[in-house]
């Protein structure tokens, strides 16, 4: 359908104006939910996404980008329900206690959510425990933690061993920020560490066996 | 320039986007290759040289590059924390700071809003920037308008120290009846690639805010001259050398050619573009999110950031 191609291209450009107003086209010409948000939503920041790893674009066109996804992703909540259409995963993630730099987090969370993933966004300096509770209480099939400082990325190993202590050892942790090293990430028993925001996607789909198509 | 000594360079452009790109290659090219204790092992040095750049038109269009570390509502919430305050509430405690690097409080030690607005001295507090717009709006042609940020007693132990080190401005005649307000600001250390422009969008903000403040005081005009932007070391840190070379095999593009792929004007925006992220980039960022999630901001800067969003809220307000 031409009209899912341009959602996808208006999210692109940023647009969200054009997409709130094509996403309501869409649907008021009887187009599926799901058509809308996977062919059109999605595949608009899925370029982005690629776009961005590339070297492509700014990060600052990354979150304008989000905002006309979100235009259209808030259309199309109420109608997800009944739709049947289903997410990737479902990701908590925030920045650690004591850290209130969220930017690379941010870029993730919009990037996971333009890949098809369920985000909640707990935001910055997050608590152990809160991130152990929201795990447990969304039901996460991945954690998503980020540290700019290196003091407070000790925090970090707290939460794995919170997760571990409530019985939540299936769900996947994914580290990252500019202090964070891959070592790092196996030393504190990470499943996961994306060495920059443009990775996290891959890493992302890579812990939960999501093929690339 | 002889090996061990630092290069010197001098950029002057018409706008900040100008300027922004040719400092990056300026330093890419000219700039000596310097380890620095934020340089992981394995990076290459950091590109770093002095620098003075000149803006002729600091509110210039477009005045926002594209190219930084963060959204536009985020930068719209960093300049209302250099021009209002907005995260003064985020420094720790006098004895934690007083700890150095042994402190555990992962708080800040200081903001640049707090230096220049409420600089600690002697048991007292005192507004240089008060001071400035008090000084310029007696004697515009002063040498002493000027304001600080550095504690001899708190900033040489702590682990991140401010990089702004002073803010100096005079007023000029401009010939009919007013004055043009040229400032200056002076940085001991700067993250070119990925603060500089921030840092530069917000301290113009704030030579506005000052060229005002001293046109009400004397009833005349005050318009913004060439902002002076003075580095001892602008550098490009080596971890961001796979970012700006970019990585042919994987397809990866240079930051060049992200450049040179695009128009000026596709990796530039105008203040018209931007003002409706800076009130709310729709992404949890900007002025309107701001005062909703920040509910421990003390109520008097509440009040100057949300008289900040009415004002952005007007059509002929320029950010």
């Amino acid at each position: 359908m031409k009209i899912f191609e341009k959602i996808a291209e208006d999210v692109q450009k940023g647009d969200a104006e054009a997409v709130e107003a094509l996403v309501k086209e869409a649907l008021s010409t009887g187009a599926p939910v799901e058509g809308i948000l996977n062919r059109g939503l999605v595949e608009g920041m899925n370029v982005v996404g690629e776009r961005f790893k590339n070297n492509e674009c700014f990060i600052p066109e990354v979150l304008v980008s989000a905002k006309a996804m979100k235009m259209g992703m808030e259309i199309l909540k109420p109608l997800l329900a009944g739709s049947g259409v289903k997410s990737r995963g479902k990701v908590v993630m925030g920045t650690i206690r004591g850290d209130l730099h969220d930017i690379g987090k941010n870029i993730v969370a919009m990037l996971l959510q333009g890949a098809g993933f369920e985000v909640v966004d707990l935001g910055a300096d997050v608590p152990v425990e809160r991130f152990v509770e929201s795990a447990k209480n969304e039901n996460a099939d991945l954690v998503g933690m980020s540290a700019l400082l290196s003091t407070t990325m000790v925090n970090m190993k707290e939460v794995i061993s919170g997760l571990k202590g409530a019985g939540l050892e299936s769900v996947k942790v994914i580290v990252g920020g500019a202090p964070v090293t891959g070592e790092y990430a196996d030393n504190i028993g990470a499943d996961g560490y994306a060495p920059d925001a443009a990775s996290g996607v891959d890493v992302a789909k890579r812990l939960l066996e999501i093929r690339t198509a | 320039m002889k090996p061990g000594n630092i290069p010197v360079l001098t950029i002057e452009e018409e706008t900040i986007p100008l300027a922004y790109e040719r400092a990056i290659r300026e330093v890419w090219e000219k700039g000596i290759g310097i380890k620095t204790e934020y340089d992981h092992p394995e990076d290459p040095p950091s590109k770093d040289a002095t620098v003075m750049i000149a803006v002729r038109e600091p509110f210039g269009q477009p005045r926002f590059h594209r190219s930084f570390a963060d959204g536009l509502g985020g930068l719209a919430e960093y300049v209302m924390e250099v021009v209002h305050g907005a995260h003064d509430y985020w420094v720790k405690p006098l004895e934690e700071i007083l700890k150095g690097t042994e402190s555990k409080d992962t708080r800040w030690t200081y903001t640049y809003h707090g230096r220049l607005f409420e600089y600690a001295m002697e048991g007292e507090v005192v507004n240089q920037i008060n001071y400035m717009i008090e000084k310029l709006s007696r004697a515009g042609h002063t040498r002493r308008a000027q304001a600080i940020t550095w504690n001899t007693k708190l900033d040489p132990p702590t682990e991140d120290p401010p990089c702004l080190q002073r803010v100096w401005g005079r007023l000029c005649e401009d010939g009919e009846g007013g004055y043009i307000f040229n400032m200056n600001t002076h940085w001991r250390s700067r993250d070119l690639f990925k603060a500089w422009f921030e840092n530069v969008i917000a301290i113009t903000t704030l030579m506005r805010k000052i060229a005002e403040a001293v046109s009400e005081k004397t009833g005349k005009t005050v318009r913004l001259g060439r902002y002076v932007d003075i580095c001892d070391s602008l550098h490009i840190y080596g971890s961001y050398f796979r970012e700006i070379q970019g990585d042919p095999e994987k397809g990866i593009k240079s930051f060049f050619e992200k450049l040179e792929s695009r128009s000026f004007e596709e990796r530039t925006w105008n203040s018209d573009f931007i003002k409706p992220f800076f009130i709310d980039d729709g992404v949890g960022k900007g002025l309107r999110p701001m005062l909703a999630r920040e509910k421990e901001m003390p109520g008097n800067v509440r009040d100057a950031v949300a008289e900040e969003l009415r004002k952005m809220e007007e059509e002929d307000y320029v950010v």
